[in-house]
């Protein structure tokens, strides 16, 4: 009789105690199967965050010695900066270059306006110091999707379009201003700045709310987040011609955060940059914030995965050993009738193997409601574990090296016994 | 001839103490033979070294005119000879058709009706069956296979006298009708009348008294 054929009758016959070893294994198999959904489900999330956030390369002034003697004021010593600015130019050649994904200029406060054909949502204090009343701060911006506000979730575009680079005489306004305005996308506002002493009109290409709850008890109608808004760099060259030749700092989004470090060598082996005082440095500070969880997640689950599957070799060998040793009899009348001990291990492993392919395929359906539910907890970090048949491969090769283990481990002393001992015990 | 030889066969444990002492007696086909002596005389340890269950401190086990060691005692388990326990030592989760399986490729229901299982009995779980029955498919199990040695340890000491008797003529018509020989360790006179030839042993030597 094959050893095949005797692994078959025993599970078909010792129900009970292959019902044991079916259970254990199918436990274990679940939680492998979802731990493993789970490392993946992360891995997944990363990769899409990874996507999402991409690289970024700060390009900005190099102050060291840099800076001229200063200037005494009523303040103290104010220093400025002698060295190169940011240049249109240069910021034309890096959106050039092959994996730059875009880029942004942001500088908060550049602008303010007063409103000469809208009005601000008022504050406690009306501070009228222009002809056309309070005015309030704009975020001069390249690319206002990659601002601070809007990469954190903080303000979302709920109608119109982003300010982008070539933009010109644009703004983004929150909802509660183009509401309080009766204002829309398409629309424009007239806006003074007592800075340029001029009134420039402005076209409304995005409204984002976000704003909604922050007034608060605001002094000024600059404190309200609703009155504050994005408008286009190009027109601030336009507007301080004179006193703005250069942007304060440029940031570059790669397409992969990998891919950072050569984006980052071609940008600084731009001829446009030869020679300047400009300096680049790496910022991983975002993707790092937003994928630390995730990395966090996938380290715990691969430890997980490692001690279910040590502890899971250690029940396996233990409810192994035991069967073994009430199998002792079989194992002596075996080898008294001549059937080789390797063959008797042969069957040992059949029966385990049987065993666990049964289970494996019990836990498929089991790990995939666990999955569930592991996705369900995992819902901050917008996980969707799912179990898929690419995880039935790793799965048997991790249950065939445990239950090789178990089986070896197991069946050791009994197989290296004397079969004469064996007999004599049993007798 | 000799079928199966101890040449000087000795057997101690831990080199200390000596359970058979330089034992020479052979065994021919077609014949039983009943190994009798007191009990802790190294009845079942000859036994079980002419089986290739252990081996000899001392001395050689030859089979057909070759020491069994040299194919190892594997090979002569499953080839030369074949075991009948007193506890019939059967796989308790198996019916009698499946145990015979085990040594041989045979058809197994012939082998269990001769020696007098119905079909029904055949496909039984072996716990289900009587002593006798139960001793009868430990018997089968040895007919079946190949082996041309059939080495019984107390095959009826379980058994009452009646069923003793049947199964020693069963095993006294598997030595005639088949030619096999067959050697049994046993502390029954009936069934040592059966056999052709008595092996005595005392404080592990032969006793020729």
């Amino acid at each position: 009789m094959s050893f095949i054929k005797r692994a078959i009758l025993y599970c078909a016959r010792q129900r009970l105690r292959t019902a044991i070893l079916f259970l254990t294994l199918t436990i274990i198999a679940s939680f492998l199967l979802t731990a493993i959904a789970v490392r993946d489900a992360a891995y997944t999330a990363a990769a899409g965050v990874r996507t999402a956030v991409g690289g970024k390369i700060v390009l900005e002034p190099d102050t060291d010695g840099n800076m001229d003697a200063g200037v005494q004021n009523s303040w103290g010593t104010v220093y400025g900066y002698t060295g190169d600015l940011i240049t249109p130019d240069i910021v034309t050649a890096i959106s050039g270059i092959d994996g730059v994904a875009g880029l942004n200029a942001e500088d908060t406060a550049a602008y303010y306006g007063a409103g000469v054909d809208f009005g601000y949502i008022p504050a406690a204090f009306d501070l009228s110091y222009t002809p056309y009343g309070e005015a309030s701060s704009y975020t001069a911006t390249l690319s206002s999707e990659k601002c601070a506000a809007f990469q954190s979730g903080k303000y979302k575009l709920t109608d119109g379009r982003h300010i982008a680079p070539g933009d010109r005489r644009v703004c983004l306004i929150s909802k509660e201003l183009a509401d309080y305005n009766g204002l829309s996308v398409g629309g424009s506002v007239k806006m003074y700045s007592l800075d340029t002493d001029a009134v420039t009109e402005f076209e409304i290409i995005g409204i984002f709310d976000g704003t909604e709850g922050t007034s608060g008890n605001a002094l000024t109608v600059d404190e309200i987040p609703a009155n504050r808004g994005y408008i286009d760099y190009a027109t601030m060259f336009e507007l301080f011609e004179d006193g703005l030749s250069g942007y304060q700092q440029l940031t570059v989004y790669a397409d992969d955060p990998t891919d950072v470090q050569s984006v980052c060598d071609r940008i600084s082996a731009l001829p446009e940059l030869a020679g300047k005082t400009l300096k680049l440095r790496i910022d991983t500070e975002e993707y790092d914030a937003v994928s630390a969880p995730l990395t966090s997640l996938q380290k715990s689950v691969n430890m997980t995965i490692i001690i279910i599957a040590a502890v899971g070799a250690a029940i396996s060998a233990l409810l192994l050993t035991v069967r073994v040793r009430g199998w002792k009899t079989e194992i002596g009348i075996l080898l008294s009738v001549g059937v080789s001990r390797a063959n008797i291990v042969l069957q040992l492993f059949a029966e385990a193997a049987l065993t666990a392919a049964v289970s494996l395929a019990a836990a498929v359906p089991l790990s995939g409601l666990t999955a569930e539910k592991a996705g369900e907890l995992l819902t901050p970090a917008n996980l969707e574990v799912k179990i898929g048949a690419e995880y039935l491969p790793p799965l048997c090769i991790i249950g065939f090296l445990l239950i090789a283990a178990a089986v070896a481990v197991s069946s050791w002393t009994v197989v290296r016994a004397n079969p004469r001992d064996i007999l004599a015990k049993i007798s | 001839m000799s079928i199966l030889e101890a040449r000087n066969a000795a057997y101690s444990y831990d080199g200390k103490k000596a359970v058979l002492k330089n034992v020479t007696v052979g065994f021919e086909s077609g014949k039983i033979y009943a190994i009798l002596g007191p009990s802790g005389c190294g009845k079942t340890t000859l036994l079980s070294l002419l089986g290739g269950l252990d081996s000899p401190t001392g001395g050689q086990i030859i089979f057909d005119g070759e020491d069994i060691s040299k194919r190892g005692l594997a090979f002569h388990r499953k080839n030369n000879v074949a075991f009948i326990f007193q506890n019939y030592n059967l796989i308790d989760y198996m019916t009698p058709a499946e145990n015979v399986a085990l040594t041989s490729k045979k058809p197994p229901l012939p082998i269990l009706e001769r020696l007098g299982l119905t079909r029904e009995e055949a496909k039984r779980n072996v716990l289900r069956l009587s002593g006798g029955q139960q001793q009868r498919v430990a018997i089968a199990r040895a007919l079946a296979s190949s082996a041309r040695v059939i080495l019984a340890d107390e095959p009826t000491g379980n058994l009452d006298e009646d069923t003793a008797e049947e199964i020693a003529d069963v095993l006294r018509d598997c030595a005639r009708k088949l030619n096999k020989c067959v050697v049994i360790v046993t502390h029954s006179d009936k069934v040592a009348k059966r056999a052709d030839e008595t092996v005595r042993l005392k404080r592990g030597e032969i006793y020729r008294g």
